[in-house]
Order: C-alpha cells, then structure tokens, then sequence
C-alpha cells in the first residue's frame, strides 16, 4: 500500500530557510520528542501571515450560543495553551509548499476546488464551524449546519455530520501527528441535530500507534442533554513531500 | 428519532399526487415541460444524464437503463426539495413544533441536490427488488475535495449514508440511520466515477443491516466497504402507479 514506505521528510525550519522566507512564530521548546513535532506542525498551521481567507470566523448568521462559546475558546487561545485553526476554502491552501507523496497525487493544476466542508460558501447556509485543538490530544470543534445541509425536514442530514466528523479527525490527525487519510470511520447516530443549532463536538486523540492516528468524538448539545452522535476514527500517518521549487 | 429518512423520500419520488411527467424506467426522458409547469408541480428529477456527467457515468448509466427494460432493475427519481405530501406527513408522525423554524424550512433543500450542476454530487441510483441491491453511480465534484486531488471522506460518507439508508427503505419503511461503519482502501480521485454495490444483507426485527462495496468502473480499484444499520421507525405506504413505473 501507498502509506507503507514514505522516507521524505518534510523538514519545515528547512524548507523556510530555502525561500529565505522570515521565520513567522517564535521557535517553541521541544516538550519531548512528540511535542517537538506537533508544535511545529501547529506554527506553521496557524502562521497568521497569509492573504488566505479564514472561515473559522463569527459571521452574522452564528447563533448566540455558537458566538458566546466561541468567545469563551478564544479566550482560553490567550493563557491556556488553545489554538485556534484557521479554515481555508481549500487544503490546497493549508498545504502550500508541500505536496501528497507521489503516487497518491491524483489531480494538479488551477480550478475552483473546495474543501467539502466548505463547499458552501454564502454565510450560515452550509457549514458554520471552527476548530480550536489543545496539543498534544484535546479538540473542540463548534458545528452549526445550515439549510443546505437538510435530511429531514429541519434536521441535518447524517451524512453532512459524518462529513464534518472526517474533517475535524483530520485536521487534528494532522496536527497531532502528520495523519493524512482516512483510513475508517465509525459514527453511532443518537439524535437529530435541528438545523442553525449548535453541536458541540469533542474530539480525543487516544492514541498513536502503528503509523495509524486513533480519535474518538461526542457530539452534543451545549448543556451536554442531548447527545447527538459518537465516534472514532483511524487516520494513517503519512507525511508531505515538499514542493522542490516554489 | 429519523435520520436521513425523508431525504431518502425524496430520493425514492414517494409522492402523494404524482407528477404528469413520471416516466416509466428505461425509457427517454421526456423534454421538461415549461409553459405550465412550475417547480412545484413538477420537480426536476436529478437523476437523469446533465452535461456535467464524464463518460464514464454516461456509460453506467446507459448499461443499467438497459437492464430496467424486463423490470428486475429500477432507477430511482430523486428531486431537491421535500413535496407538500411527504412533508406533512414526516410532520405528523416525527416532528417536534419546538424545533420548526418556518423560514429555515422554506430555504431548505437536500443536501447532496445543494450544488450547481456538476460541482457537488452527481448521482443516480438503481434498485434490484428480488437481490435486494441498490447501486449507486456516483461522480464527486470539485467541490467534495479533502486531501488534494482526492474525494473527502465525508463525502463518501454521505454517499454511503444515502445509498443504503434508501435500500433499507425500500425493503422496509421509513428508516434512521443508527450505525455508519466505512473502511477505506484508497484514495477516490476527484470527479472519477465511483459504483456504490450495495444490499441487504439481513433484517432483525426492526434493525436492517446493509453493507456495500466502493468501487471504480472496471471494478479493479476497491475504494472503500461500509456497513450501516439502520432502525425502522414506521412502515412506508408504497404507492404505485400503473405498470412498471419508478414509484415507491
């Protein structure tokens, strides 16, 4: 299989010193030798230097209990060791510089592709979320599906929920240890989520082993009384290739 | 409490008060009839070829068409929005007031029907009554893309979701999702053309099981399999229409 074999590693303090780019965040102090790793997978995530446009942002159409929430998070970003992800329209975005290995790389060139969870882009009518993930285990993502997302008749349909558990999996896998692809995914459906309410997800990574990323997630109601769904998934490490020039 | 059970309504046509331009399977589909026609009285039915479907889908399409000709095999009609009759009927058996909003409701439409032509979801789905199989052809825009290049896992969720929560349905009644299980093999390139086989494997009481396998057109790439179980919440009225129509 493709995941088996991948020698490349993509060494990022490198890679910035080849474009003579400014170094964007303080180095952070290797922990231990995981932290090391997440750590910087994380600076250069979030590096706050980019035109690119952040969906990860209140907008007029948040409900108030997705908006206080959110507030709540962000100050958490400030003191206790919260990051928040950006969200670009697309992850060709948040990969610039790198590539998929070869062999998995499938398409290239310009077209308006989009990152499913973003594919609807008119304010409140698709995916309202954002994601904020204390390294190395811990995430929140808040979740507000919008009308475009209907099943039944003013529920999100089950499949924009597993959509966006996929999602939120990967951009924790990546971080928390260069997970890339999905390699399962297992939801237990409790309850329907009522359209432009807030879901509530937590997200653990609970272990790391194998070359293989293992989370598990509860999605619920702000007051936690209604549990909306519960799952896992598995991510397979992979690392990106860095573009040879730029 | 329902899952995706009325998108799947939707999916399958159940109607009250049929639409005139119900067609029966295997035949060409007629031109879509302006002059008098609204939306309303006629949805479009997205199920049929548009100039965004590749050759591949084309192809598929063409083939199991055919074999709707002796009636072992159906296609499925699948519109945008809820009809007045399944919703008021999803209304009285499942719905909580409490969670109505009635301008959140007129804005709505299916999910996997919420994109402009070739960009999201592009599929059609085919319905064996005796094996009990459903096949979904389906082609993912670029606007379904997770790692570059690549269909997003969610997306082949959804897919799935909607694939076997509509075969549990038709063998059974009005269904929700519990269970979603998927493995993936492989990545599925963006805007290729993938077959969803899927069946019903067996039915406990008021659980159905179902799995499917994701395959490529040559049937040589295996992309993922996935199992769901899916509740049966209330038997579905079955209406049909004459002899041989697509109606469930």
């Amino acid at each position: 299989m493709i995941r088996r074999g991948f020698q490349v590693v993509a060494r990022l303090g490198h890679h910035r010193e080849l474009l003579g780019a400014p170094r964007i965040l303080p180095r952070l102090n290797p922990a231990s030798a995981f932290g090391s790793s997440t750590d910087s997978l994380v600076s250069r995530f979030c590096s706050e230097k980019t035109d690119l446009k952040d969906y990860a942002l209140p907008n007029a159409s948040w409900c108030s209990d997705m908006l206080s929430l959110y507030q709540e998070f962000l100050e958490k970003t400030k003191s206790s060791g919260w990051v928040k992800l950006p969200s670009y329209k697309s992850n060709r975005d948040h990969i610039r510089g790198f590539k998929l290995p070869s062999g998995l790389e499938v398409s290239s060139g310009k077209g308006d592709w989009r990152i499913f969870t973003r594919c609807i882009q008119v304010d409140g009518q698709g995916y309202e979320y954002v994601i904020f993930f204390h390294p190395p285990k811990k995430s929140v993502c808040l979740f507000q599906p919008g009308p475009y997302l209907e099943g039944p008749p003013g529920f999100a349909h089950g499949g924009s929920l597993a959509a966006l558990m996929d999602e939120a999996f990967s951009k924790i896998a990546y971080l928390a240890g260069q997970g890339l692809l999905t390699q399962s995914l297992n939801i237990r459906f409790k309850n329907l989520i009522p359209v432009g309410s807030l879901v509530v997800m937590d997200i653990e990574v609970e272990k790391i082993e194998d070359q293989k990323i293992y989370m598990s997630c509860i999605a619920q109601s702000r007051d936690q009384k209604t549990v909306y769904a519960k799952s896992s998934g598995v991510f397979l490490q992979l690392q990106l290739e860095e573009l040879s020039s730029q | 409490m329902l899952r995706s059970c009325a998108a799947r309504l939707r999916t399958l046509g159940v109607l009250r008060g049929l639409p005139a331009g119900r067609r029966a399977p295997g035949s060409e589909p007629r031109p879509a009839l302006r002059s008098f026609s609204s939306e309303e009285v006629f949805p479009k039915d997205y199920s049929v070829p548009n100039p965004s479907w590749n050759k591949d889908l084309r192809l598929l399409f063409d083939q199991f068409t055919k074999k709707c000709e002796d009636g072992s095999w159906k296609r499925l009609s699948s519109y945008k929005r809820e009809s007045a009759a399944m919703m008021k009927d999803f209304k009285t058996h499942f719905l909580d007031p409490e969670h109505m909003k009635e301008e959140q409701i007129s804005q709505a439409q299916l999910f996997t029907r919420s994109f402009d032509e070739g960009l999201g979801f592009e599929y059609v789905m085919f319905y064996n009554d005796v094996e009990k199989r459903m096949v979904c052809l389906f082609q993912g825009g670029p606007y379904l893309e997770g790692a570059p290049g690549c269909l997003h896992g969610g997306a082949i969720a959804t897919m799935v979701d909607v694939t076997l929560g509509t075969c549990a349905m038709i063998a059974g009644g009005i269904v929700m999702t519990a269970n979603l299980n998927i493995n993936y093999k492989r990545p599925v390139p963006l805007c290729s053309v993938v077959v969803i086989n899927s069946q019903l494997d067996k039915v406990e009481g008021r659980k159905f099981f179902v799995s499917c396998n994701v395959q490529s057109v040559d049937e040589k790439t295996l992309y993922s399999e996935a199992t769901v179980i899916n509740h049966e919440m209330a038997k579905l009225d079955l209406v049909t229409q004459g002899e041989g129509n697509t109606v469930l």
